[in-house]
């Protein structure tokens, strides 16, 4: 691909030049914003790490790797690790049944039906909806004393302050908020699926079963993949639902917090950037190594027909 | 296909972007409009903009607004004041802070005032002061003229103080009948109180007192200090919170929510929500919430008594420094590189001189900063008595809020687990309140060390 790329180059017209450079002015806008907005920060949050920062971004001394000495194995390991740990055990749950619900809604959804587009709009609202919003909403819903739940169910579960419950409750949640795109996507994938191969499977005998197992399932698959991976990433970083759902004093609080909510303590709250840039260095390597491992198993789980 | 989905997607996504810029601008726009008809006239001669106003506390914009109207009167320069919820104004402070774009003018707070100065975020007032005939520090409360100066200089001028009371449901006290809390009762009174509303009302879902780790100006900070003991020592070096004072303070603290509201249902819902759902007989305010009980569904059956005493030498009376009330008190201060300084003093002048002051407290924004103007404050609230906000500052000791230089590194952390959660969870312990004060004092400490 390069050799061919430098053999075009020696051989450009003046034509094909004024066309490069024109093409470099327009994206021109587009890569100063990302230089500007994204790259510069992200030297800057990995440089921040080596640092005892000062306030107000001013003062920082460099201090080698003792922030990610005392994050790693240090005074403040325990609750990193703990929040890493936490941030797993949602994304385990979040992002598996997100895909399920979401694929089993499409493929009924896929159907012809009666009022299909209200119940597609219907299913998709939550996307449209603030986060924060739907997080203060689902906050009243799980309240032990007040609650819509508890007072439904007539039960007195503490969904938000019980250790054991309350990250189980948050995933609801971000399985809620997800189904309504991960549906569209997969609604899209299902519309690429040729009508012929259900017909010919039709022919041949398949049952539904056998026909999603065989057809939906392989061709949908890069749409899946894409879903998965994203959805990963999403979810890895989530950060809003704890914030609002989670009061300060709450007993569940460290049993629930995100990595990047113990990011944000750091930074925000305590206004210790060094230590928030080291959190963020660490969730970065760590997406990085998923994302990797991902894109190996891609082979294997993605149908190239 | 595909494309058509994604593009739907698209086109939804940039809907509602489009809406959310709508929301916000259509927002500026109401909220400017009120003084903008009188201000457009004379701000063009004096050719300059709105100055913005942040704050955090959404009870007093009413008030604030109709004080900086007057002022945009005299002045012509209109006066835009934000709302930002507290855990977010200090974010978004600092990030304006670091990035040079600060609002004009905006409240200063104990727990972080000493880095906004060391690091001259705020304008230095002095020559302002020197000039200006309607300000003289002395008439401010010493404790909060002193904690906005630095090095001699002044960075913002005082808004208001408060003092904490302690509310009560009348209705719930006559319904169970138990005898209601006066001016003399000590934290015993209130501890036997509340385990007897505890007890009757176990089946209607009602408890005695509700009080949260969270509260700690409004709350336990004042039995410590009723005790004896320091959250924070008078030279902000050092706390003597694990001191036998301390504890003992902690313990009344711990027999009091043995008869409260469990924890776990305070931190999902709140105190004044569990209050004001009138199932919680007894909790401790602070001056600047009395709006929001006054205006509430059921607020002839909120009563005010002033707060509680510890008969720490057991004489059956209240001796000198057995009641404490903690006191704070906001300044107004202004960004070091506004493009309208004068305008901003100006404002701020008016919103601290005597006249300014005294409309805050008749308008019961909160109460003056300035002295001896109390009683506009409590008279501003037709049908509440409160009397017992100002009848601590007679008998009893005002201390200041404990403040360091990052205040909310230690504060956070003592509310939480490791410390004093783990002692609410569990109020039948006595072990464990020792415990988490030991906890504390080494918090506090570690957390000084590396300011």
């Amino acid at each position: 691909m390069s050799n061919t790329n430098v053999k075009h180059k020696a051989k450009m017209t003046p034509r094909a030049k004024s066309e490069a450079i024109w093409g470099l002015a327009f994206v021109a806008p587009t890569i100063t914003g990302l230089i500007i907005l994204n790259f510069i920060p992200v030297f800057q949050t990995i440089w921040q790490s080596f640092c005892k920062t000062g306030d107000f971004g001013k003062g920082n001394i460099f201090i080698g790797l003792k922030n990610y000495q005392n994050m790693l194995t240090g005074s403040a390991s325990a609750e990193m690790w703990q929040s890493l740990w936490n941030t797993i055990k949602y994304t385990l749950v979040q992002v598996p049944f997100s895909i399920a619900i979401a694929m089993l809604l499409a493929v009924l959804l896929n159907r012809k039906l009666k009022g299909r587009s209200a119940y597609r709009t219907i299913f998709f609202l939550p996307m449209v909806c603030a986060p924060a919003a739907v997080a203060m909403v689902w906050k009243w819903i799980y309240n032990q004393q007040f609650g819509l739940l508890n007072n439904l169910f007539h039960t007195n579960t503490a969904w938000i302050s019980n250790p054991k419950l309350a990250w189980l409750s948050i995933a609801v949640i971000g399985i809620w908020s997800a189904i309504g795109y991960n549906m569209v996507l997969f609604i899209g994938g299902l519309q690429e699926i040729p009508h012929d191969y259900y017909e010919a499977a039709l022919i041949d005998g398949a049952n539904g079963w056998q026909q999603f197992w065989n057809i939906t399932w392989p061709l949908l698959s890069p749409t899946t993949f894409f879903i998965l991976q994203t959805g990963l990433i999403g979810a890895l970083t989530v950060f809003d639902l704890m914030f609002m759902v989670m009061d300060k004093t709450n007993m569940a609080l460290s049993k629930t917090e995100s990595i990047v909510y113990l990011f944000y303590t750091y930074s925000f709250t305590e206004n210790n950037k060094g230590a928030g840039a080291t959190i963020v260095v660490i969730l970065v390597l760590f997406i990085m190594l998923i994302t990797f491992i991902l894109q190996k198993a891609e082979k294997k789980f993605v149908y190239h027909p | 296909m595909k494309k058509k989905a994604i593009s739907v997607l698209l086109a939804a996504m940039i809907g509602t972007a489009l809406l959310a810029g709508c929301g916000s601008s259509g927002v500026t726009g109401t909220s400017a409009s009120t003084d903008s008809a009188e201000a457009k006239t004379t701000a063009s001669a004096s050719g300059s903009d709105t100055l913005q106003v942040d704050i955090w506390d959404n009870n007093q914009l009413a008030g604030l607004q109709q004080i900086a109207d007057e002022w945009t009167k005299t002045s012509g320069v209109p006066v835009k004041i934000n709302v930002i919820t507290w855990d977010q104004y200090w974010t978004l402070l600092e990030a304006g802070a670091s990035g040079g774009e600060m609002p004009d003018v905006f409240w200063m707070h104990s727990n972080t005032a000493q880095m906004y100065m060391e690091n001259n975020m705020l304008l230095n007032l002095d020559d302002y002061i020197a000039k200006d005939d309607a300000i003289d520090l002395s008439n401010y409360y010493e404790g909060i003229v002193s904690l906005y100066s630095s090095d001699g200089h002044q960075y913002a001028l005082p808004k208001d103080h408060d003092t904490i009371a302690l509310l009560y449901n009348q209705a719930i006290f006559d319904k169970y009948g138990v005898a209601t809390p006066t001016d003399d009762w000590t934290w015993e009174d209130v501890y036997k109180a509340a385990s007897e509303i505890s007890k009757k009302g176990a089946a209607d879902g009602v408890y005695g007192y509700a009080l949260n780790t969270s509260n700690n100006q409004d709350g336990w900070y004042n039995l410590i200090y009723d005790y004896g003991g320091q959250v924070i020592t008078d030279d902000h070096k050092g706390t003597t919170i694990g001191s036998d004072e301390s504890k003992a303070g902690m313990e009344m603290v711990r027999k009091i929510l043995t008869a409260a509201v469990p924890q776990t249902m305070v931190a999902e819902s709140g105190t004044d929500s569990l209050f004001q759902s009138n199932i919680v007989g007894m909790i401790t305010q602070g001056s600047w919430m009395v709006n929001s009980f006054y205006t509430a569904q059921d607020h002839e059956n909120y009563k005010w008594a002033v707060l509680p005493y510890a008969d720490v030498n057991g004489n059956g009376s209240c001796d000198k420094g057995e009641r404490q009330s903690c006191y704070n008190g906001l300044g107004w201060a202004i960004s070091a590189n506004t493009k309208h300084p004068d305008e901003a003093y100006s404002l701020i002048s008016y919103f601290s001189s005597k006249e300014g002051q005294q409309k805050q407290a008749e308008l019961g924004v909160t109460m003056a900063a300035y002295k001896d103007m109390s009683d506009a404050f409590t008279s501003s609230f037709d049908g509440m008595d409160l009397s017992a906000f100002t009848k601590i500052e007679d008998d009893g000791t005002l201390y200041f809020r404990p403040y360091t230089r990052k205040t909310t590194v230690w504060e956070d952390a003592i509310q939480q687990e490791g410390c004093f959660l783990d002692a609410w969870q569990d109020p039948s312990d006595p072990a464990k309140m020792a415990a988490a004060c030991d906890n504390a004092q080494k918090i506090i400490e570690d957390a000084i060390a590396n300011e």
